[in-house]
């Protein structure tokens, strides 16, 4: 193998060097994969054998998939990037393998698969050499799999694994966020794998290496050759991508069938008579009436389309369901009704980025009379449509599932949480655009939502439901049946308010959003002085007013608000604690309520603030 | 921009050239209303750009160059999509669609995702839509760019026909000879600012256009000094 086969190595070790001195992430995600590397080879040496094998197992798995959504195609050498390279196929598939293992997940993955031989010890020098080789071929496995799903399923993967990504995703973080519940069957999965699970293990390869190691010499044998075969057929699969993406220049992208498409759509003809038949039959498929459906006909089958959205909308749908559906295990069914307020919250959510997946494609809305309010509304709309229809359905599937449990919180805060979930994102979206690198090839690793957008859209959902919730908690009891009216017509508001932001957004700074929007790289920001500049605060009232507003708006909604709410805390300077009983409750839900005011202004004018000029191009 | 001052005489074929970065596309961006001006005046047949937006876009189709397009959509879907933001009724975009998609020879790109189509083929779609609304002006921001020759041809007829109904075309190109052969008036800018104005013939001076604007926008290098180890 020539040297020039370990170029690609070198480039990704360029790479990973600088992305360790420029971002924390890497870093830290680095520590804790070492902490879990660490307890799985702690359990190596003490551990059952069978639940060591599929948790080494699942950790390959996950090495190969989770890169999908934790931004792991970034700072990658790719095949595309040779392509005009004089660098055969095999070198070049070999040089690009080379430079997966360079990074976090291969080193990490490497040590914790280290556990194998070390619980093979317990069986002699022998069993630990083998058990090595093994770990060995099922990291190569992971290295393989890894960069060709990154490559595959990345790119051109299309709403199969965009949809398998975002229900994987879903699933991970919600046993996570459910672990209280699933802790006992962890608990009793670690003390030993069940028999019926057992049963099946010799199919599973991660139980091969320790299979290999601790069984007859013979069957070890056929089992490492399995590996070795499998590692063979991932090594070939990965050489075909690579050779298609040097010669053809893609790998594969599955395009829609353009002439079965067109035959079907291109029916009319110039000289057709308008009438209602000949319109149903136009190019295009049917369009409703006017701009604001003409937007929300874009959107809803963009969500049909766009990898991204599906993954989103998959992740939310899995993960709401799971935080309400799972705590069943633990025979608790309070949360079981919250399913669709739970997914519409994730779903509103995930709608915090949306307008950085379609770069520049505002510019037509934008040069279009009334553009911008049906760009806004048709958002707003698409939304939902798409989510109302499943919240609903897993709520009544819910109530069905859970019939003890009282649905009443539930139903009266899901209209609440779809009105702000509409709405709010759209203006969460178009303050905060992150445009991602291609917007006509997103891979699954371009994220273009962020923690704010997130914090804001699924907080504004969470500040409308704090209303009809409200009444329910410390409402008269004969008032309780209000609860739903109340949830509707806080979502009403909700989404009132969203349209309001987001037509205010465009209609002062509509060329912004969009200059934003072709910004493939971090847009400059306005510089605020870090000590007192009174010309400054003169001529940037406004800005000065967002910081204080952003830096004070905490104060009436924690400690003022939610910590008098929650934990019932008094003291000197505490405003509701020098009342008592429903008024104590009234005043801390108003300071919740001036807090949520402040820092919604706050962003308002902070989203206004005069921006540098770019330098020229 | 440097206090740009730009006429176009409505009904004619206007071309905007320059060297790269000379603010074409950001000239055409202000006049569109995709770009802010820090100071000045818009006005778009009668309308002012600036204060009566709405009326402005009403009369005026827009192909602007480098933006995205909705990339989920067909080419015919982005087109009912145009026509419903235009407000256009059901059976108008039905016809006006069709009509379009065979004109421009886009019966491949109709169907297919625009993510997935030629650069010419999304061209040639960003053109349908600017059509679509019958604007009394098109602002073209180097629509032949990646286009076939003969898709080209038949655009130019297009634009020819548009424009001797009344209609005015302003489009920004590097290409001195389709200024030539299609454009009535030319605008020559460099550095932010209108350096020439006028007739092509005027602004040409009787000697080829490509040779007047290489006059007038100046070289930045000859080309024939220095890469002695390519051409040895």
């Amino acid at each position: 193998m020539s040297t020039v086969a370990f170029t690609p190595a070198r480039m990704r070790a360029s790479m990973f060097q600088r992305s360790l001195r420029e971002h924390p992430g890497p870093a830290v995600a680095g520590l804790c994969g070492l902490l879990a590397a660490g307890w799985l080879i702690r359990y190596g040496l003490y551990g059952d054998q069978h639940t060591l094998s599929i948790l080494a197992g699942t950790w390959v798995l996950g090495w190969i998939v989770l890169p999908l959504m934790l931004g792991g195609g970034r700072g990658r050498v790719r095949p595309s990037h040779l392509r005009l390279e004089p660098v055969g196929i095999l070198p070049a598939a070999f040089g690009l393998l080379a430079a997966s293992a360079v990074g976090i997940g291969p080193l990490v993955s490497l040590i914790a698969l280290v556990s194998l031989p070390v619980h093979a010890a317990r069986h002699g020098p022998a069993a630990v050499v083998v058990a090595g080789l093994g770990a060995l071929l099922l990291w190569l496995i992971g290295l393989i799999g890894s960069a060709f799903a990154l490559e595959a399923i990345g790119h051109a993967g299309g709403p199969v694994g965009a949809i398998a990504t975002g229900v994987f995703t879903g699933t991970v973080m919600g046993v996570f966020g459910s672990v209280w519940a699933v802790a006992p069957w962890i608990t009793e999965l670690l003390s030993g794998a069940p028999a019926h699970i057992v049963r099946w293990l010799p199919w599973f390869p991660g139980s091969w290496p320790l299979a290999a190691a601790t069984g007859p010499s013979g069957r070890g044998l056929l089992v490492i050759a399995g590996l070795f075969v499998l590692v063979g057929v991932f090594a070939l699969v990965y050489l075909a991508l690579v050779r298609r993406t040097l010669v053809t220049g893609s790998s594969w992208r599955p395009r829609r069938s353009a002439a079965a498409s067109a035959s079907a759509s291109l029916t009319a003809t110039s000289t057709a008579s308008p009438s209602s038949a000949a319109a149903r039959r136009v190019p295009g498929g049917w369009w409703g009436r006017g701009p604001v459906w003409a937007v929300t006909g874009r959107e809803l089958r963009t969500w049909g389309r766009h990898p991204l959205r599906l993954q989103y909308l998959a992740f939310a749908v899995v993960y709401g369901t799971l935080l309400a559906g799972l705590p069943m295990l633990a025979n608790v069914d309070l949360l079981v009704p919250w399913a669709g307020v739970l997914t519409a919250l994730w779903a509103a959510a995930m709608s915090a980025g949306l307008v950085g997946l379609d770069g520049t494609a505002l510019w037509l809305p934008f040069t279009t009379p009334g553009g911008e309010r049906a760009e806004v509304r048709g958002r707003g709309l698409a939304w939902l449509l798409l989510v109302t229809p499943i919240a609903v359905l897993l709520t009544v599937a819910a109530v069905l599932v859970a019939p003890a449990t009282d649905p009443l919180a539930a139903i009266a805060v899901l209209p609440a949480v779809l009105g702000a979930g509409a709405t709010v994102p759209v203006w969460v979206a178009l303050l905060r655009v992150r445009p991602v690198p291609d917007p006509r090839h997103p891979t699954s690793a371009d994220n273009p939502t962020d923690i704010i957008s997130v914090l804001v859209a699924s907080g504004a959902g969470l500040l409308t439901a704090a209303i009809p919730m409200a009444l329910i908690i410390w409402g008269p009891d004969d008032l309780r049946w209000l609860a739903p009216v109340l949830g509707l017509a806080a979502g009403a508001a909700a989404w009132f308010g969203g349209l309001w932001l987001g037509d205010d957004r465009l209609a002062n700074r509509s060329a912004e959003v969009l200059t934003a929007a072709g910004r493939r790289t971090r847009a400059p920001e306005a510089a605020i002085p870090l000590k007192w500049d009174a010309d400054w605060y003169r001529e940037n009232r406004a800005t000065a007013w967002a910081l204080v507003l952003l830096m004070a708006g905490w104060i009436p909604v924690v400690p003022q608000g939610l910590m008098v709410l929650v934990f019932d805390i008094g003291g000197g300077w505490i405003v509701a604690s020098h009342f008592a009983g429903s008024a104590r409750t009234g005043v801390a839900v108003a300071m919740v309520a001036l807090g949520g005011a402040m820092l919604l202004t706050g962003l308002v004018l902070w989203g206004r603030r005069p921006q540098p000029v770019p330098a020229a191009t | 921009m440097d206090g740009i001052d730009l006429t176009v005489r409505a009904g004619t074929f206007h071309g905007i050239v320059g060297p790269n970065g000379a603010g074409k596309s950001t000239t055409i961006g202000m006049a569109v209303g995709l770009v802010v001006p820090d100071a000045g005046e818009i006005t778009i047949l009668g309308h002012d750009a600036v204060r009566d937006r709405a009326g402005a876009r009403a009369v005026t189709g827009v192909l602007p160059d480098g933006l995205d397009l909705p990339e989920r959509l067909t080419g015919a879907e982005l087109l009912r999509y145009s026509a419903g933001l235009r407000g256009l009724s059901r059976a108008a975009a039905a016809e006006r669609v069709t009509e379009l998609i065979e004109v421009l020879g886009l019966t491949k790109a109709a169907a297919t995702p625009l993510a997935d189509c030629s650069t010419g083929n999304r061209k040639k779609v960003g053109l349908a839509q600017a059509l679509l609304h019958a604007p009394r002006l098109l602002v073209l921001d180097e629509p032949f760019e990646a286009v076939d020759p003969v898709s080209a041809a038949s655009i130019r007829r297009v634009l020819r026909r548009f424009v001797d109904s009344g209609g005015t075309v302003v489009l920004s190109t590097h290409s001195m000879m389709l200024v030539e052969q299609s454009c009535d008036d030319v605008t020559v800018i460099h550095q932010g600012r209108v350096v020439a104005a006028g007739t092509v013939a005027e602004v040409a001076g009787g000697i080829p256009l490509e040779d007047r604007f290489v006059e007038l926008v100046g070289a930045e290098t000859s080309g024939t000094d220095g890469l002695a180890w390519l051409v040895r």
